[in-house]
This record gives structure tokens, sequence and C-alpha cells, in this order.
């Protein structure tokens, strides 16, 4: 199975970005997207961090084994379109 | 075997127990290996052993859908299984597991529930240490409370770093991740605030503690009262 990494960008430059170093083994791009959403919600969800005042400006950028950018998801998309009736 | 000696056990409960209580136990702990990941206590099960920690780790840890939680913590100063055995239970609905490996000195509930009926300072012993878990414990609802992923992870480092030799983690952010009740990536946003204020070094799931007092400052008042308060009441500090 492939192994994603879900890097945790929070502002400009390399500094302001937390690599992951371990990664989780998803079987599709799809999943991996899926799964970051599932860490967006559980990030905002959960205790604050002193590095980010608001967590609607951070992206996953994730990567492949490689170190390849695979898709860059905002955590703005957890949010609905004002037009989604659910 | 060669029996336990009080005065050399590295387990800080068990060298303030008084001689003569030591005498009513000694023959009765047996030294066992802590293998990583062993449950020692299973949930509503009749708990059949208490655990003098000499080294390593023990978790307790509440279970839901989403994954475990640690809501406990027990290593070299204490007795896993106290709280449930001194209090009058023969069970906890919580999985007490080991998460660092170690040794431990093993007893069988009866006989700690015996001799505690016999000796007023055993009681009193035990059940002071248990009231240092309940502080532990009370810290814990304060963290999770209002506290950031920072200063929870600085000061659950700076719990494992009591309970260690050296200045040595090996913990990967999966577990850590676990154990705070956090998502990964915040314990990995949290451990990059950590470098980079040079408390800690992080290189492939080892975790070195450079700065205790720095620790100390970033836990924001989330340790210390309850290992104070186990100095106090066990140690007569």
């Amino acid at each position: 199975m492939p192994h994603y990494f879900f890097n945790l960008r929070y502002g400009p430059g390399s500094d302001r970005l937390a690599v992951d170093p371990e990664g989780d083994e998803l079987a599709s791009v799809e999943e991996a997207h899926q799964h970051a959403l599932q860490s967006v919600r559980g990030l905002i969800a959960g205790p604050p961090s002193h590095a980010v005042r608001d967590w609607f400006v951070c992206t996953f950028e994730i990567t492949d084994e490689a170190g390849r950018h695979v898709m860059t998801v905002p955590f703005t998309e957890i949010v609905p379109d004002e037009d989604d009736e659910d | 075997m060669a029996q336990a000696q009080q005065f050399e056990s590295p387990n800080r409960l068990l060298r303030a127990v008084a001689s003569e209580d030591f005498t009513r136990l000694q023959s009765h702990l047996e030294p066992v290996d802590l293998l990583n990941q062993q449950t020692l206590i299973k949930p509503n099960v009749r708990t059949e052993h208490l655990y003098f920690v000499e080294s390593g780790i023990a978790s307790i840890t509440a279970e839901s859908a989403n994954g475990r939680v640690e809501v406990g913590m027990i290593g070299r100063e204490g007795l896993v299984g106290a709280t449930p055995v001194l209090l009058g239970s023969d069970r906890v609905p919580h999985d007490h597991f080991v998460q660092m490996a170690g040794t431990a000195l093993r007893i069988r509930a009866e006989v700690v529930s015996t001799a505690v009926d016999e000796s007023p300072t055993l009681r009193k012993l035990l059940l002071r240490y248990v009231q240092t878990e309940m502080v532990q414990v009370r810290q814990t609802a304060f963290i999770n409370a209002t506290l950031n992923i920072e200063a929870r992870l600085a000061r659950w480092l700076l719990m494992c770093h009591d309970r260690v030799d050296g200045d040595e983690l090996l913990l990967k952010h999966e577990f850590l991740s676990m154990m705070l009740g956090v998502q990964r990536s915040g314990v990995t946003l949290a451990m990059q605030q950590l470098v980079g204020a040079r408390r800690i070094r992080a290189k492939r799931g080892r975790i070195t503690v450079l700065d205790r007092e720095g620790l100390e400052e970033v836990a924001d008042g989330g340790y210390g009262a309850p290992e104070a308060e186990y100095a106090r009441l066990i140690e007569g500090a």
C-alpha cells in the first residue's frame, strides 16, 4: 500500500511547515485526502496550538514516499459551501 | 530465588515502606519483566496482581471507538493496581498496560489486602500513595480543560523523563498522539515548537530532553504540583 505523509503548513517559509516523519499507509490518493480531512476536523475540535492562531489558514501538504507533492488540502475544505443543503 | 531487598529497589514507594511492613511483603514479591504493550490489568476483570514498577512505564488508558487515551501514568514511583485494591474494589474499568518496557516486583492482590488489614502503617502509606495518583488524575483533568498542545506535550515528556534513567526517550508521534488524545499532526507541530525553542532534540523517534526548566515553563503550571505532593506524602519532603 502507498505511504502518504501529511505535512502541516501553518505559515509561509520552511520553519512554518511541520514535516510528518511517520506517515500513513492508505490505499489511494482519495483515501489520503479523506484522511487529511479527518485530521483537520480532529485538530479543530482539539486543543489549540501556541504556534497557530487560526487553523483555517493552515493546509496539509500531502507527499508520497519519494517526497513528491501529491495534493494540498486547505483546512477551509471542511467548511460546507453556502449552497450545500446538508 | 533471591528475595527482593528493600533498599536496593529502585521503586520509591517500596523504599518508603516501614521495614516491619516490608518484611510482611518481602517473600511475596516476585521479580517480573514488563514487556512492551503487555497488559498488566485488564478492564472489568478481577485484579490478580499489583506491580511495584522498578523500571519502565505503565499507562492507564480509557478506550472509545475513536481509540484510546492515557488517563494515568505509573513508573518507578508507583504501584500498579493500588487504587482498586486499597479502595476495596476487585476490578477497574480501565486498561493498565506497559508503554515502556522494564521490570517490576509483582505481588498478589489478596496478599496486599491482608497485609493492609494487619498493618495500619502500611495501609496509611499505600492510601497516601493512592492520594498522589488522585492528584495526578485531577491535574490531568485540569490540563485537558485548559492547556494547549505544547504544554500538554511538555508535561508528558517531563513525566516520562522523571521515570527513566538518562535524557533519551524513544517515542513515535503516533504513540504520543494516542497518549495525549491529540491528532498526530498536532503532536508533530508541538514537537517542532519544542525543538525550535531548544527544549528538546528530536531525531528518528528519539527525543532528547535538553532543558528541563524550559519544558516546565512551556508546561505552564501543568507540571510540578502532583510531583511535589508525591515527595511530601511519600518521602516526607
